[in-house]
């Protein structure tokens, strides 16, 4: 019985039920002191919210936000870019784990998979712009290439994810957690019916999105170097 | 603290570089720009010059060049990253066009030519285009229209949307939604992740359509009298038809296929786990199901 | 105080009624004047970063922050001075929190919150559990609650804002606030 009046408290607080509504729940909180007790409580809580201060950050932002603009900081201190002051915080990745069986059956029905090339991300090497396109044999040696390839690419955008501003990270690990969650489910349904061709090439080509989005992140941190 | 400035003097600080130059554009030269951030918008005129109007505070600089065969207009900033700049550009519709951006917005119409736009944070939205035409944005939309080649249309986060179209078509997003209207592709790829796929035009004889999403719905309008061979898959979704089809194959109830008239189109729908809809034209709004 | 002097007063009925340091600032700034920018930045800095602190976390504060002020610096330019410089920069600061351009215009969003994530927002009764303190604790709410009480309760956006920058319904907008201020309500200093 509370319950129905609990949940619309908040509401009758910030002044938004109709008044016959708001009349009945008067009337309800004559009588139960436990929603009287929990409107107490919410008052409290959104005093406390009003009352909140504000707190400077403890260290100095300024010196990094200088440097991005291009001016100089003051008293010529050596200014840290935002780049190196922001801790290499991994990306939210989720590999796969990929039945080799399925990726088998994945080539077999004549997908090609994207590979860079392997020299990209060893240091002192530069980064090749375009991957090359590869048609990749069997199975075994084709699973670890995607996965070869997935965490190369990984390793360059959790090296490289100071260079980009937060709105675009933001936008990526999104969208890599939308595909990541599609190529989860993807498998599951694999696993389900092993030999159903449209399961297994849909899966393929989510696992290509990902490349895909991967390479671009990848080319948005190169252009912001 | 207070400054003691006075106006003129705040007046002159405020004003920085206020742009209007008009180059010289031979038939066969090419409009390269590259923007840091702001709104570029192009219009066309029968002249065979560029025109760049802009304003920009003394932080940014607008470049305009004609050198070779390419009219440049660049943005800089004088220290740093250059600040947002928009940019007014009138073009011929001969000419053919490539920009960069990042926080730009992009707005083009009127260019009968290959244009190939790139932006990071930013909406495209272009009317024309001819031969190759690329449109990408990584956070915005894309929004195509009276476009004739082989158009690619991608946007990662954002909605795609084509309309009075033609010829090939590939078209790609992961959460945005895919609408394509009055578009005549002789061969269409439509595929997002998380977004509604709807396609609303012709079916030709021997032409190849794929619209596939993860998540979303496929909805086609069918033309009366198409001819196509069509392939229906889903895992957990549905398939639904405004009109009869008799089904030729199934497999374990999530693929199904059926032939229209002389089923010379391949037509591919898949949904890992939404609805897959068939219409008529006209008819492919009505009976879906609201979000 | 200033000299009189026509110039004077003539620059300060350009900017506002009152001689206000943020539009002085702001129009310094736009021009490349660094020095007024970092005073803009001090004024300003405590009540974003709090901002963006509650919203997010902590840890993302700091780097989330300084990504408002380099792109408040770039879109300066566009400043035209309708609203308070703070109120401008406070809806920036919301825009790149939340990791898109704008809060405007309807688009419809499919990066909800996990389900249960949103309804089950752990309800603690009694039990000698130590009491966060109650930042601490609106931290530790889901982030689709926590997104709505801190942009209603504690910045005071109306829900038909917050759901619209939040690309939620008004219904689940006011839900969420409740379910959050329930949570809440062990956590409070007594």
């Amino acid at each position: 019985m509370s319950d129905q009046w609990t949940d619309r408290l908040s509401e009758y607080l910030d002044g938004e039920l109709a008044p016959s509504v708001r009349a009945e729940l008067e009337q309800h909180l004559l009588q139960c002191a436990e929603c009287e007790a929990t409107l107490a409580d919410i008052r409290r809580v959104v005093g406390r919210a009003g009352s909140l201060a504000d707190r400077a950050p403890v260290g100095d932002l300024w010196p990094g936000i200088a440097q991005a603009i291009g001016a100089t900081p003051p008293g010529g201190t050596k200014a840290v870019p935002i780049a190196s002051a922001r801790r290499p915080r991994r990306w939210s990745f989720s590999l796969p784990q990929l039945a080799a069986a399925s990726i088998g059956l994945i080539l077999a029905s004549g997908g090609t998979v994207l590979l860079l090339h392997p020299g990209a991300a060893r240091p002192g090497v530069a980064p090749v712009q375009s991957p090359s396109v590869i048609n990749v044999g069997v199975e075994p040696r084709a699973a670890r290439g995607y996965d070869a390839a997935v965490a190369d690419l990984e390793r360059v955008l959790t090296e490289g994810r100071g260079r980009l501003d937060t709105t675009t990270v933001k936008v990526i690990e999104r969208n890599l957690a939308t595909i990541d969650s599609a190529i989860v489910e993807a498998e599951r349904a694999v696993e389900s019916d092993s030999a159903n061709v449209y399961l297994n090439s849909h899966l393929a080509a989510t696992m290509r999105r990902k490349l895909e989005l991967l390479r671009q992140a990848a080319a948005l941190i190169s252009a912001a170097s | 603290m207070l400054l003691t400035l006075t106006s003129a003097a705040l007046a002159a600080l405020a004003l920085g570089q206020d742009i209007d130059t008009t180059v010289q554009a031979a038939r066969g030269d090419r409009l390269d720009i590259s923007s840091y951030g702001g709104d570029v918008s192009i219009q066309t005129w029968s002249r065979n010059a560029v025109r760049v109007v802009a304003s920009t505070s003394s932080r940014g600089r607008v470049e305009v060049s004609n050198v070779g065969a390419v009219v440049t207009v660049r943005t800089e900033g004088r220290r740093g990253p250059p600040p947002h700049i928009d940019l007014e550009i009138t073009a011929p519709a001969w000419m053919r066009l490539d920009l960069s951006g990042v926080y730009t917005d992009v707005k083009v119409a009127g260019l009968q030519s290959p244009i190939s736009i790139e932006t990071v944070q930013g909406d495209v939205d272009v009317s024309g285009g001819q031969g190759n035409v690329s449109l990408q944005s990584v956070e915005g939309s894309v929004t195509l229209r009276n476009a004739k080649g082989r158009i690619e249309a991608h946007s990662v986060n954002q909605d795609v949307s084509v309309s009075d179209a033609s010829g090939e078509i590939n078209v790609e997003t992961v959460n945005g939604e895919i609408s394509l209207k009055h578009v005549d592709a002789t061969s269409l790829e439509a595929s997002s992740v998380n977004g509604d796929v709807r396609y609303d035009g012709p079916i030709h004889d021997g032409g190849r359509y794929s619209l596939t999403t993860h998540n979303g719905d496929i909805g086609l309008a069918v033309p009366a009298g198409t001819n196509a061979s069509v392939s229906v898959s889903t895992f957990n979704g549905e398939f639904k038809s405004d009109f009869e089809v008799s089904v030729t194959q199934t497999h374990k109830g999530r693929r199904l296929s059926f032939t229209l008239g002389s089923g010379s189109a391949q037509v591919t729908l898949e949904s890992f786990q939404g609805t897959i809809h068939l219409a008529r034209p006209g008819k492919l709004e009505e009976g879906e199901d609201e979000r | 105080m200033t000299r009189t002097g026509t110039g004077v007063a003539t620059l300060q009925r350009d900017l506002t009624d009152r001689t206000d340091p943020d539009a002085v600032d702001a129009t310094l700034a736009a021009s490349g004047d660094a020095h007024a920018f970092e005073r803009l930045y001090r004024r300003h800095v405590a009540r974003i970063h709090s901002l963006v602190r509650r919203m997010l976390s902590d840890e993302e504060a700091d780097e989330t922050v300084q990504d408002v002020f380099v792109r408040a610096w770039q879109k300066l330019g566009t400043f035209r001075g309708e609203a308070a410089f703070g109120t401008w920069l406070h809806r920036l600061a919301i825009n790149v929190t939340l990791g898109q351009r704008e809060t405007l215009g309807i688009r419809r969003k499919r990066f909800l919150d996990s389900p249960a994530a949103l309804e089950t927002v752990p309800a603690r009764r009694g039990g000698p559990e130590t009491r966060l303190d109650f930042e601490k604790a609106i931290e530790r709410l889901p982030d689709g609650a926590r997104q709505v009480f801190v942009l209603h309760d504690v910045e005071g956006y109306r829900h038909e804002e917050i759901a619209e920058m939040l690309g939620l319904a008004t219904g689940t907008s006011k839900s969420q606030l409740h379910r959050a201020r329930m949570a809440l309500r062990q956590h409070l200093d007594r």
